[in-house]
């Protein structure tokens, strides 16, 4: 991907109750030091914590904007290729997608699609 | 006020340097024992402070663990005051954009920065006096357990907001702080500042209730104060925020497990009130109760005062710093509000800036929309057909533009009488209540629940179920 193609992404990676219980915390911090190590001050990506998507169920959850992806039962084995696709290295890592319900997705879109 | 390290060992436990600020040090611990006695009277009842309870306790805030467990008697929970680590920014929203966070309190926002930590101060005690008789009707050692985890947290709230009075306010801080002792959770000479902390939470619907959408209007409005360009304010409330998500969390399961067990007895052919459950029906009027009561909290929908506090940079929107909004300023736009006028609902054009609380309100619905689809999800695992609904946001208001106005929970505008018949249907009855009420009884063996609610399904720190999460003495 074309380094002039990319644009700024605001990652949350969810620390809700299911999410941190399974690890999502810890995760988080894993996947900020891969992010850091090609884009030190993370101007690239905004990586935060969010508290619970409600899809619990498919933790642990991440979500990818203005991409408007949603990746679920998120490992460790998956942060390489997440922090590619982040970095406009490779595409997105489809097999993480489409896990949880269409309406747990379109909350988190409505917050972050605001016309205001 | 940059300090991060954690003295653990001093009278009050803090990471803000208090050893250092002899004075502030004197008068938090003066405090101290006003704030003990205050627990002794008001926190949870009987003789529940005696036990050994298995709880979290902050000791920091940074990577690598926040917070222990150990067994701890709620006298001897140690509240510290810890603050969030500093980060380098400078307010990024309202009028005030681009300049330097105040670590200090600007003279001309004194009085609506005090009144805003105030409000938020004054209802960590008052969700505490609101559920104080509860340990006497827990379902489970873990739920007891949980109860007291949200208690001891919600004092350690007021004391991240007393700091802040004691700190920055002088004397007239050290008033209010000493106010916030002597109000009292529905008292009518000397109530809670807001109405829903007024209510009684006399069951562990209630409770559930309160913690799953009370609670949650907290969460949005430390959420918004966690942006402040008064910056010891916003690292306090991120820091809250960490600990309120539990409190949540426990509500949010605790409706989704009393759901959970009735539809299982629907399942199996069983009447829910025949056992002492809750018929699904009957939590819908709970929820219907305390969804509207917490949409007061917001406050109006088209408010000067939300105006001046995000033009300032007090108070931003939910996740301002992320960048998610067009315009930091919000300037130029305009916000559709449904008003009442001339006996139907019209829409009103208010300026974005006036709508703040309106904006905070739609994420907190959104929000509460995710919770009762995950619940009606689980329901549909039980083969159960019944549906949780949120009411409308005009539904049974007492505070903005539909306060003076009867809804249906559809949102539909109906005359007095059409509610004085109906609403009976919709909010929980005096019936309703006597028959919750008469579903709690206390069940304090290790690993056993009462027959209204399903277990948890794993125990809090990796603890086994049947843990002894409360000793007894």
């Amino acid at each position: 991907m074309a380094e002039e193609e990319q644009q700024e992404r605001l990652v949350y990676v969810c620390d809700g109750g299911d999410c941190s219980e399974k690890g999502s915390v810890e995760l988080y911090e894993r996947l900020k030091e891969k992010l850091e190590a090609k884009d030190p001050d993370l101007e690239r990506v905004k990586l935060r914590k969010y508290p619970c998507f409600g899809g619990c169920d498919c933790g642990i959850n991440i979500t990818v904007w203005p991409d408007r992806i949603f990746y679920s039962k998120v490992t460790d084995a998956d942060l390489d290729e997440i922090a590619g696709h982040l970095e406009g290295e490779r595409e997105p890592v489809e097999r993480l997608r489409g896990h949880v319900e269409q309406d747990v997705e379109e909350i988190i879109w409505q917050l972050l699609d605001s016309p205001y | 006020m940059q300090h991060t390290n954690v003295d653990l060992d001093a009278k009050i436990p803090n990471n803000v340097d208090l050893k250092s600020d002899k004075r502030l040090q004197r008068a938090l611990e003066h405090w101290l024992p006003q704030y003990l006695e205050w627990w002794k009277d008001m926190g949870p009842a009987d003789k529940f402070n005696e036990n050994d309870v298995y709880l979290r306790t902050a000791v920091g805030v940074g990577k690598g663990g926040w917070a222990h467990f150990d067994y701890v008697k709620m006298p001897d929970y140690r509240w510290g005051i810890f603050l969030a680590e500093p980060v380098d920014r400078t307010i990024h929203f309202g009028d005030n954009i681009g300049k330097p966070i105040w670590n200090e309190v600007p003279g001309e926002m004194r009085n609506r920065l005090r009144r805003l930590i105030v409000t938020q101060a004054d209802t960590e005690p008052a969700s505490v006096e609101q559920q104080r008789l509860l340990g006497r009707t827990a379902p489970s050692l873990a739920d007891m357990r949980s109860l007291f985890q949200v208690n001891v947290e919600e004092g350690r709230h007021l004391w991240a907001m007393v700091y802040l009075l004691h700190t920055f306010f002088g004397s007239d801080g050290r008033d209010e702080a000493e106010e916030l002792l002597q109000r009292r959770s529905g008292n009518a000479d000397k109530p809670r500042i807001l109405q829903a902390f007024n209510q009684p939470i006399e069951t562990w619907v209630d409770f559930f209730c309160f913690t799953t959408f009370t609670d949650r209007d907290g969460k949005y409005q430390l959420a918004s104060l966690a942006e402040s360009g008064f910056d010891p304010l916003a690292r306090s409330t991120q820091f809250m925020l960490t600990e309120e998500a539990y409190h949540m969390q426990t509500g949010e399961n605790g409706i989704g497990r009393i759901a959970h067990r009735t539809a299982e007895l629907l399942r199996e052919g069983t009447d829910p009130r025949s056992v002492g459950a809750i018929p699904l029906e009957l939590l819908q009027k709970y929820i219907n109760f305390w969804f509207s009561a917490s949409m007061d909290l917001f406050g109006g929908e088209d408010s000067t005062n939300a105006a001046e506090s995000f033009a300032s940079g007090l108070k931003g929107r939910y996740r301002e710093g992320d960048g998610i909004y067009k315009d930091p300023k919000a300037l130029g736009q305009d916000y559709t509000i449904d008003v009442v006028e001339g006996g139907r609902l019209v829409e009103k054009q208010v300026p974005l800036r006036r709508a703040m609380n309106a904006l905070l309100l739609d994420a907190y619905i959104a929000d509460c929309t995710r919770i009762v689809a995950r619940w009606n999800r689980d329901l549909a695992k039980l083969d159960c057909n019944f549906e949780f609904v949120l009411p409308s946001k005009r539904f049974n208001r007492n505070q903005g533009v539909y306060a003076q106005f009867r809804f249906t929970p559809e949102g539909e505008l109906i005359d007095e009488a059409t509610w004085q018949r109906d609403s009976g249907a919709w909010l929980p009855t005096k019936e309703d209540r006597d028959y919750v009420a008469s579903c709690m009884k206390p069940v304090y063996e290790p690993g056993k629940y009462a027959n209204w609610i399903a277990p948890h399904t794993q125990g809090v720190n990796d603890t086994p179920l049947d843990f002894q999460y409360v000793k007894f003495h």
